[in-house]
Parts: C-alpha cells; structure tokens; sequence
C-alpha cells in the first residue's frame, strides 16, 4: 500500500468529526461541514488516482473542485433563510 | 529514496492539516468560528498533496490535473466561505441572535 493510499485513508478518517457536525449540529454548522468534507473529498480522490496509478481517475478531482462552488454557493443560497 | 521520503514528509503534513482543520471544525462553539477551519483544507492541504504529487510524478498530465483542481479549489474557496459566512451573518441579524464573537465584545 502506497504513502498515498495510506494517507487518503487517514483523510477519510479525519471526516469523522465533520460527519458527527453535519449529523448533530444546527443547519448553519452542517453546511460549514459540508464545505468542510467536500474540499477534503477533492484530496482524498486525487490521492486514491495516484496511490493506485489510475490516470484516468484524476479527472475526478478536478470535477469536484468545480463542483464544490457550484454546490456550496446553491446549499447557502436556498438554505439562507433557515440557516 | 529521497523523493520518497520528501514524498512522504508533504503528504504526512498534510493529513496533519487536514486532522487539525477538522478538530477545529469540531470543537469551534459556532459556525462562523467553524467556517474558519474550512480554508486549510481548502487551500494549504490540496496546495501539499500537489506539491507530493510533483516530486513522486515530475511535471506531466497527472500532476497538470491535480493543479489544475487545486487553482480551482483556491480560486474558489473565498469566495464560498464569503458567501456562507454572509448568509449566516444574515440570518442571525434578521434573528436577533449574535455570535460568540459578538457576546464577548463589551
């Protein structure tokens, strides 16, 4: 198992307290985690694509950083008024 | 050997990065205090896996990609927080409710 491999896993560990904000805070704490698990989310892809050497699968980060705005400014705007 | 290690050295700081973000975005008391947590992982973490990336690959179409993810994530990642703290600024203006910050002042 690669350092990268090693270390995507370790990122998805660290979502653990992010996933616990977004289950049991208020509605303002869980799009903050939100935000929070996505850009990691972004690492933990890129990191999986070269740890098992899978060039095509590169173009999955990229995706979800463009995606990350898109989705984030969305869930701000339609869930301004409950936040 | 020593690509390696340097290799192993980013990606080791930039889990840590991400462990620290994420305590504070768990331990912080509300989430504009949370939302600050959110720009290591966003900017300082992906900018470290690029950077473990380069020295393990050297400059070709992999590495193109996840800086071209990166410049996105850090081209973006303002603007995101801008928005959300505003939103939650709102919110709790048009509420009544202040932040921490706000029931610290005198």
């Amino acid at each position: 198992m690669s350092s990268f491999v090693i270390a995507a896993i370790a990122m998805l560990v660290a979502l653990v307290p992010a996933g616990v904000v977004i289950v049991r805070g208020t509605l303002a704490d869980a799009v903050v985690g939100f935000e929070f698990l996505t850009s990691v989310a972004v690492l933990v892809f890129a990191l999986l694509a070269e740890g098992f050497k899978r060039p095509s699968l590169f173009e999955f980060p990229v995706l979800l950083a463009v995606l990350l705005l898109g989705s984030g400014l969305v869930f701000v705007r339609a869930l301004e008024g409950w936040l | 050997m020593t690509r390696e290690i340097i290799t192993d050295v980013l990606l080791a700081l930039a889990v840590l990065t991400v462990a620290a973000a994420a305590l504070g975005v768990a331990v912080m008391p509300d989430a504009a205090a949370r939302l600050h947590y959110v720009t290591p992982a966003a900017v300082v973490a992906p900018v470290l896996v690029l950077l473990a990336v380069f020295v393990t690959e050297g400059l070709d179409e992999n590495t193109g990609e996840i800086l071209l993810a990166v410049l996105i994530m850090i081209a973006t990642a303002p603007f995101l927080s801008h928005a959300t703290i505003r939103a939650i600024r709102a919110s709790d203006t048009a509420r009544g409710r202040n932040t921490v910050r706000d029931k610290e002042r005198p």
